[in-house]
């Protein structure tokens, strides 16, 4: 292959902002071509935002995007695609109506501006282009019955396929075991020798070490670093991410030894997704789960909160054996759950703050009579937003007019206030602020300590070590193993995850 | 009430200002037709006239109102309503002597029925929308070629008419002066405004309506309260087809069939959020007697009928233009707000 | 080639012709003449003008909208079409101009849709709900609401225009209308389109995500217009291919003809959901619906049931598929598991 020229692809100045919140400002990075530069950053760091911007999914308030030496404004999708930009995003934007092949074949259509379409020619596109990846599947199966997993496969093959000039991949490590991230390295290489400029975003310091030559660290929409990657260790990384020195104190508070349990989990089946798991909660605790995305840890969550069919187990509360096959069941069993994504999942966002405080068991809230009352309800609200510390002016406002920590606050209030006996968080500090973050953890200590029992599913290492009693580590939906207190170190912890 | 109450009671993004702009509006239509029209639109006889049709149309919309609520659509309306008053009508003809007398017990007997045909038509909805899962767009539109395919089926296409004399003076009649229909109208739009604002499931029915994922999660039972708007739509239905067999004397299966239209111009006009989640029993009725004054208006003014249809049609695509357009506005306002900070 | 039998079987076509074969057999066995050249030349008569729309309707369902539109473009393009040549006395022997005529004008509406749709996002059931009125209130008011009868002579000729045409030993007139050519033509053109240019994947594409498809590159927008000024091209043709065979124009023809349409579409296999549907599967909801509707007679079932025979058909329809759904759906748990910006 012939190395092409090589050009330079960046923004510089970039401002962009949604509604009254500033996502970006004075951005600016560049990447040359054969080069692999880490975009890092936390969530909500305005990562990609960025990308969406050179992709041309948005536009900017102001800066100028330069790719080799044409000077944009803005960018169209299309006009992204054929300057030679593609991007792997995170839902990997497929098409689950159409088949493998044609997902995979589609970019090199737009690009090519090709009218008419033959099948031959799209599944030659396809096979060759899972090809060049190592990957071999089922290419005419409909995208909507894939696994996850394959899907990545197909985004990145679908994106590395084309005459692309610079290719985004945001976080795609998360689904992959430590076999397909090396094969995926290998792609990346390959790219590199063919002049392509890739950005790898990802906030997984080991990994971006291993694999980028060059880094940009993005904080509150600001770049707080640039430069060689081998200027920079990785301490200095993450106190760039997060502002702050990795705290891994512990801070869970101490554990009243107890023979009683509030969950036990027997043997817990689901066919294909996970199998015979078994553990258990004591009043207080707060036990981590964790594994990669796909590794059932979300699904195992779910389950106990009547939300994912269970093939065979049990599930057993204070004593009594229960079947949880909703979650309705799981809310009169005491238990809560806070699900992943908050802008989908959890919150109303167009409602207001207190009628997303009362979401969860708004029939509790009946007066005597029958009928909500505001009053009662105001005053409800007043509570958790002052036992929370959310900061609002006015309970009427729209949830949107909070920041991410606030919002997650709404949603653990709204299951607090149903005083649960357990409650399980997917994910609770995801897109939250650093200092939010410690926050919603000094929360979930001071109710351990009143005797409401966790279960905290997260792939934020440091982050279980400071709060859990245990962490469970689950791969391909079983237990690998089980982490007790005193073994609880963030090494151990990731070489177990890989 | 206090001011905070009164926010959480309409809570939303802008359905407050929604109202007052629409009470604005409608006082501007009347000043308008007023004008233009002073001795036939501006009249005694108009007003009143106004008043006995506005109720029926004011029901139906409040019906399609709840299921746009929760973010469907209930397009089986006009379908039940005249299944529900052809079923009374049927009753009431059949046990009426040669001369037109019947007891007021045969009466109610045949409006419990009616109104009974028109909860069993809301039970089917409730089933293939929340049981089964069918989108609520499909699932009407099929219930409403079913339900007016029975009744055209049966009556053969033919009307009953002649109704007992007692039934139509409900319709024609008056309680203290107004008209009744139309206080039969405040008191539903008075209890379906308790409902929506004051009880839990109304309070559930504008968060399903918002995010029925996250509603889920929230553990609200959403498919009943589904099941429910969708009975509630039927029962509202079929009380509005007795209502228009009693003004008119007849009920026939074909009755009313631009109504769909109307009702749902009348719900985006009045400020009910297409995508669920918003809207106000007050904004419905205000719009129902906006539409009900460009009725008569373009009547009174020699309009044609199909001026009308037009007229209808072009409200409902201009208000969601003129919906989108503000919505970009405010966007970009807010864009620039914080560029200039 | 290999044949997965399985997924042959429960594919919605098969089903369908199940149903048809079925149907055919309960009808033919009570009365043979349902057997016979002529009633299966009829049915296919019938279908020239329905299949034409309900192309254009599954082009919509497809891209994941919905359209209401499409008999009043189609009577709008036709009836204005006949208009224009009396008012401009055109060369009423070309049969060439009144067709183009109509396109043109279908062409026209299906833009004023588009404008709605793509330009400024307004939910489609609504637009084309409103657009409906706008278009059928216009043409009443402006172009006229009178019953032509006097169409232009090649119009009228081209109604009894028979590629075959012969009398049967029993005595009744056989006959399959020109226009099989045609529409067989446009529609494998249309198939083909569908799944050989860019253009067809697109419609799919949208209909499986807007968000993804915009992602990729393709403009939404200009395929969303594309699509609806297609619709409204397909139509005008058929309204205009409508006022000839039926010799008439007539412009209160053809409203609420949707619903069969749309019943076809559906029974057919288009999601409503977007993203899925195949021409084949229209073609047999059409030939389907048609058969039933025209032999309800030979089944002794006066025609005024019709209406309720495609509600009952549709209502099952939508049952079937809903139950598969659910099925699948829940073969296919996998958490959705998104990790935040």
């Amino acid at each position: 292959m012939i190395k092409t020229e090589t050009a330079q692809y960046s923004v510089e100045q970039i401002v962009k902002s949604f509604g009254g919140a500033r996502a970006l400002s004075n951005v600016s990075m560049s990447v040359e071509s054969g080069e692999v530069h880490c975009l890092a950053g936390e969530n909500g760091s305005g990562k990609s935002t960025l990308i969406k911007i050179m992709s041309g999914v948005h536009a900017p308030d102001s800066g100028i995007i330069r790719l080799a030496e044409k000077e944009f404004t803005h960018l169209s999708p299309r006009e992204a695609v054929q300057e030679g930009i593609q991007v792997i995003f995170q839902d990997f934007s497929l098409l689950p109506n159409l088949s493998v092949a044609e997902n995979i074949a589609l970019p090199t259509r737009i690009f090519n501006n090709t009218k008419f379409i033959s099948k031959k020619e799209t599944r030659n596109i396809a096979i060759e282009a899972l090809e060049l990846i190592g990957v071999d599947m089922d290419i005419t199966a409909p995208v909507a019955d894939i696994s996850i997993a394959s899907k990545q496969l197909i985004a990145i093959a679908r994106a590395t396929n084309l005459g692309v000039k610079m290719l985004f991949m945001d976080e795609p490590t998360t689904a992959l075991t430590r076999k397909e991230i090396n094969r995926l390295f290998q792609v990346v290489d390959q790219l590199k020798k063919r002049g392509v400029a890739t950005v790898f975003v990802s906030h997984k310091i080991d990994e971006i070490q291993e694999i980028c030559s060059t880094i940009t660290v993005l904080r509150n929409g600001e770049v707080v670093a640039d430069g060689l990657m081998k200027d920079f260790g990785a301490k200095e990384i993450s106190k760039a991410m997060t502002g702050q020195d990795i705290s891994t104190t512990r801070i869970a508070p101490m554990l009243k030894k107890t023979n009683k349990q509030v969950l036990e989990v027997k043997k817990l089946t689901s066919t294909h997704t996970f199998d015979e798991i078994s553990f258990s909660v004591a009043p207080g605790e707060i036990l981590g789960i964790t594994g990669l995305l796909g590794s059932g840890r979300t699904e195992l969550a779910e389950a106990i909160f009547g939300k994912y069919p269970v093939d065979s187990g049990e599930i057993v509360i204070n004593g009594q054996s229960v079947e949880l096959n909703s979650s309705t069941a799981a809310l009169e069993a005491g238990i809560g759950y806070v699900p992943p994504d908050r802008l989908t999942q959890g919150l109303f966002l167009e409602q207001s703050i207190l009628r997303n405080l009362v979401a969860v068991g708004v029939d509790s809230y009946k007066s005597k009579l029958g009928m909500l009352s505001p009053k009662k309800l105001i005053e409800v609200g007043s509570r958790w937003i002052s036992d929370l510390s959310i900061k609002t002016k006015n309970s009427a406002n729209p949830v949107t007019s909070l920041s991410g920590g606030n919002q997650q606050r709404v949603v653990l209030a709204k299951w607090f206030a149903m005083k649960p006996r357990l409650m399980i968080l997917n994910g609770p500090t995801v897109g939250v602020d650093v200092g939010s973050k410690r926050e919603i953890l000094e929360i979930i200590k001071v109710r351990a300590s009143e005797g409401m029992s966790f279960v905290v599913v997260s792939d934020d290492i440091p982050e279980l070590i400071q709060i859990c009693h245990r962490v469970l580590v689950i791969k391909n939906g079983r237990i690998s193993r089980e982490f007790e207190e005193s073994e609880l170190k963030d090494s151990l912890l990731y070489k177990e995850l890989n | 009430m206090s001011n905070s109450l009164q926010r959480f009671t309409t809570s939303g993004l802008l359905s407050d200002r929604k109202v007052t702009q629409l009470m604005g509006f409608t006082v501007l239509t009347f000043v308008v037709f007023s004008y233009f029209s002073s001795d036939i639109f501006f009249s005694r006889e108009n007003f009143q006239s106004m008043a006995y049709q506005v109720p029926e149309v004011a029901i139906l919309s409040i019906a399609v109102m709840l299921s746009m609520l929760t973010g469907g659509i209930d397009l089986s309306i006009v379908g039940i309503s005249n299944a529900a008053a052809l079923m009374a009508a049927y009753i009431m003809t059949q046990n009426m002597t040669d001369e037109g007398k019947i007891s007021n017990t045969w009466i109610l007997i045949a409006c419990l029925l009616g109104i009974s045909l028109g909860l069993a038509c809301g039970v089917i909805n409730a089933v293939l929308i929340s049981i089964l899962n069918v989108t609520p767009i499909l699932a009407t539109l099929a219930t409403m070629t079913l339900f007016n395919g029975i009744a055209i089926g049966i009556t053969n296409g033919e009307s009953i008419s002649s109704l007992p004399e007692q039934f139509v003076r409900i319709g024609n009649g008056t309680f203290f002066g107004i008209p009744t229909p139309f206080v039969l109208m405040i008191m539903i739009a008075i209890v379906v405004g308790f409902i929506i604002n004051r009880t839990s499931l109304g309070l559930k029915v504008f968060l399903i309506g918002t995010n029925r994922k996250a509603a889920q999660y929230s553990v609200m039972g959403d498919r009943k309260v589904i099941a429910w708007t969708y009975i509630l739509s039927g029962f509202l239905s079929s009380l509005a087809g007795l209502i228009i067999a009693s003004r008119t004397s007849a009920a026939s299966p074909d009755f009313g069939n631009s109504y769909i239209l109307l009702a749902i111009v009348i719900v985006v006009l009045g400020g009910v959020n297409p995508m669920g989640g918003f809207g106000t029993v007050t904004g419905v009725i205000l719009a129902t007697i906006v539409l009900q004054m460009v009725a008569s208006g373009f009547n009174a003014l020699r309009f044609s009928q199909f001026l009308y249809l037009a007229a209808q049609g072009g409200v409902l695509v201009l208000v969601m233009m003129l919906n989108v357009v503000l919505e970009r506005i405010r966007v970009s306002k807010s864009i620039n707000k914080s560029l200039g900070s | 080639m290999k044949i997965n039998f399985k997924k042959l079987l429960s594919r919605n076509e098969t089903v369908l012709i199940f149903a048809i074969v079925i149907f055919a057999f309960v009808i033919g066995s009570k009365s043979p003449e349902f057997f016979t050249l002529a009633n299966l030349f009829d049915i296919l008569r019938s279908s020239f003008v329905q299949l034409l729309f309900a192309l254009g309707v599954l082009i919509v369902i497809i891209s994941g909208g919905i359209d209401v539109s499409f008999p009043i473009v189609g009577i709008f393009a036709g009836y204005t079409a006949v208009v224009i040549m009396q008012k401009f006395e055109l060369n009423g022997e070309s049969l060439l101009i009144p067709i183009v005529l109509a396109i043109v004008i279908g062409v026209l509406l299906g833009g004023f849709n588009a404008i709605a749709i793509a330009g400024f996002g307004i939910p489609t059931l609504i637009a084309t709900l409103g657009t409906a009125g706008v278009f059928r209130g216009v043409m009443l008011s402006f172009v006229g609401a009178s019953f032509i009868s006097d169409i232009p002579i090649a119009l009228d000729k081209f109604s009894t225009a028979d590629l075959i045409k012969f009398e049967s030993e029993a005595g009744t007139l056989v006959r399959l209308h020109v226009l099989v050519i045609p529409i067989a033509v446009i529609t494998v053109l249309i198939s083909l389109m569908l799944s050989r240019t860019f253009f067809g994947r697109s419609i799919y594409a949208l209909g499986g995500g807007v968000e993804s498809t915009r992602r990729l590159g393709i403009s939404v927008k200009r395929t969303q217009t594309k699509i609806y000024m297609l619709v409204g091209g397909l139509s005008g043709l058929a309204g205009i291919l409508y006022v000839s065979l039926q010799r008439k124009a007539n412009p209160y023809d053809l409203a609420g003809s949707e619903l069969d349409v749309i019943a076809a579409v559906v029974l057919g296999g288009a999601s409503i959901m977007g993203g899925y549907g195949t021409v084949f599967g229209t073609v047999l909801g059409v030939l389907f619906i048609n058969m039933i509707k025209n032999n309800l007679v030979l089944l002794g079932v006066s025609s005024s049931w019709q209406r309720a025979a495609v509600g009952v058909l549709l209502v099952i329809g939508i049952t079937i598929q809903a139950i598969s759904e659910n099925r699948k759906n829940r073969q296919r748990r996998s958490a959705t598991e998104t990790e935040g910006e």
